[in-house]
């Protein structure tokens, strides 16, 4: 159980602000003839951006994580979880640093993205597994379980615009409990639905690591829910890790803070 | 488990595995389809049926502008109503294609800024969405031949090969404008026009043969000129003449936008999440 998964060397993302004027015009770029010469230029030769100014989300992250580790990613608003999340996630490039990964990613980022409204659960079930890098078949095996696991059996012919809230939370979880994946990055996913249902899902979420063996990179605010899933946590603030330990370790220093 | 392939994600390197990837992920070109002409008819009365009442309406305008009222002469001894809608199953295709294709990225901007897959496929799917349609308006042109009595020749075969150009040459302007659009929504406004503009310099309501002798050449560099011709020439067949170096400008002038709306996706798709 010692396989690394994971591993950052020196990750950084940097965000170009653009200030914008009286006419909440973009500064660069906001007349027609400028925008095609700048994006001619950009595709002959690629130069570097001309940043008045850069943003740095996160800068120099460091880290590695092993198999069956269940890694929380906390800290404040800003303090760049998100980011790194989704760049783990592959949504985003990295604009400094290397990592490298092993295994078969999945990313629930929010809640029921890729749900299609005028679509019913059924429908919902296999669009949203093929997104999700599902297999046909490991969706069509998996079917029941889904189903099952959200409480929603009788909706399941319902197209998903008439969900509730709860509902759509429901699905979209069994969905990812499900994937395949070796890596199950999600973030903030828990925050909504109630509490019983949370409950069943970190019960499931504990039971797949701890069975399967499957890694889990989790960001929440709820600091009960991280105590509960994780056994490692990384104290991000302001774009650097402060803190790389045990879980509570970790929530210990940052309750102090 | 966590086993077989390595993914390195590094700064300012292109993705090696690109191609790998679009072909882990190739059922979500169905997928994406499926969703969408599945969602096309959710809630609607008549359902399927509007695939075929949509195209059916839009050639009868197509035949009495065009054939009735501008009274221009056909081609091949075909039914001027014939002519005309072999023309416009390939610019259906097209307009429908770029029309819908060049916003499909921002339509799906709440994936793209959180889930993983390839890009590309947003706005391919959407060019199958309008293969497919205009498959049916197709068909029903063939129904509608019968009724007139007039049958399509052997050439018919040669129909799956302009096809594949029509679909090659929209894919490459989808992707062009699909990408440019993420950054500058100024395109939503730019494509409906130039499609606008592309309907009257296109020989969709007429034979390109009444272009004058020496503008011929000059006017097939509209790769849709020599796609339209095809589909005439193919399926009116008879002594309908094919314009060889035009259709060779066409076949040129497809595979160039193809690379060149790939390539500017491709640099772009880097950023779709940061600035969508």
């Amino acid at each position: 159980m010692s396989n690394i998964v994971v591993k950052a060397e020196n990750l950084g993302k940097d965000y170009f602000i653009s200030h914008t004027d009286a006419n909440g015009l973009q500064k660069t770029e906001h007349n027609f003839k400028e925008l095609i010469t700048s994006f001619v230029k950009d595709i002959f030769i690629p130069t570097e951006k001309i940043s008045t100014e850069d943003f740095w989300a996160i800068r120099n992250l460091n880290f590695e994580i092993k198999e069956g580790d269940r890694v929380g990613f906390i800290g404040k608003n800003g303090a760049g979880k998100s980011t790194l999340l989704k760049i783990l996630a592959r949504v985003t490039i990295p604009s400094e640093g290397k990592i490298t990964m092993k295994g078969k990613v999945a990313s629930l980022l929010e809640v029921g993205t890729g749900f299609h409204p005028e679509l019913s659960g059924r429908e919902n079930i296999f669009l949203n597994g093929a997104i999700l890098g599902m297999s046909y078949n490991d969706i069509k095996n998996s079917f029941d379980e889904i189903v099952a696991f959200s409480e929603i059996e009788k909706f399941i012919d319902t197209p998903v615009k008439r969900y509730s809230v709860g509902m759509r939370v429901r699905l979209a979880f069994s969905i990812a409990v499900h994937l395949k994946s070796d890596i199950l990055i999600l973030d903030e996913i828990l925050a909504v639905g109630d509490n019983n249902f949370t409950k069943k899902c970190l019960n499931k979420m504990d039971e797949i690591t701890k069975k399967e063996g499957r890694t889990i990179l989790f960001v929440s605010h709820i600091l009960d829910q991280v105590e509960r899933l994780c056994n490692r946590a990384i104290l991000l603030q302001s774009g650097q890790i402060v803190m790389d330990s045990d879980v509570n370790t970790v929530l210990n220093l940052y309750k102090k803070t | 488990m966590y086993s077989e392939k390595e993914l390195i994600i590094e700064a300012n390197h292109s993705y090696k595995r690109y191609w790998q990837d679009l072909w882990d992920y190739k059922r979500l070109f169905y997928f994406f389809t499926w969703r969408d002409i599945k969602v096309k008819y959710k809630q609607t009365a008549l359902g399927v049926l509007w695939s075929v009442i949509q195209p059916l309406l839009i050639m009868i305008v197509f035949i009495l502008v065009f054939a009735k009222v501008a009274k221009l002469s056909s081609i091949g001894g075909a039914p001027y109503s014939v002519m005309v809608l072999c023309g416009f199953l390939p610019w259906q295709l097209f307009s429908k294609a770029v029309g819908i294709g060049s916003e499909s990225t921002l339509a799906n901007r709440e994936m793209i800024s959180r889930i993983y897959f390839p890009r590309i496929v947003i706005p391919i799917s959407n060019v199958l969405v309008a293969c497919v349609d205009s498959l049916i308006a197709f068909i029903v042109l063939l129904v509608i031949m019968l009724f007139l009595g007039f049958l399509p020749s052997y050439k018919i075969i040669f129909v799956p090969f302009f096809y594949v150009l029509t679909f090659i040459f929209a894919s490459g302007v989808c992707l062009f404008f699909s990408a440019l659009v993420v950054k500058y929504h100024d395109f939503k406004a730019i494509v409906p026009f130039l499609l606008q503009l592309g309907i009257y310099i296109t020989p969709v309501g007429f034979s390109s043969s009444i272009v004058p002798e020496y503008l011929k050449f000059w006017y097939s560099f509209n790769p849709l000129v020599g796609i339209v011709d095809g589909f005439r020439w193919a399926i009116i067949g008879r002594d309908v003449p094919l314009y060889l170096p035009g259709l060779i400008v066409a076949i040129v002038i497809t595979f160039l936008t193809f690379l060149i709306g790939l390539v500017v996706f491709r640099k772009m798709e880097k950023t779709f999440a940061d600035v969508i």
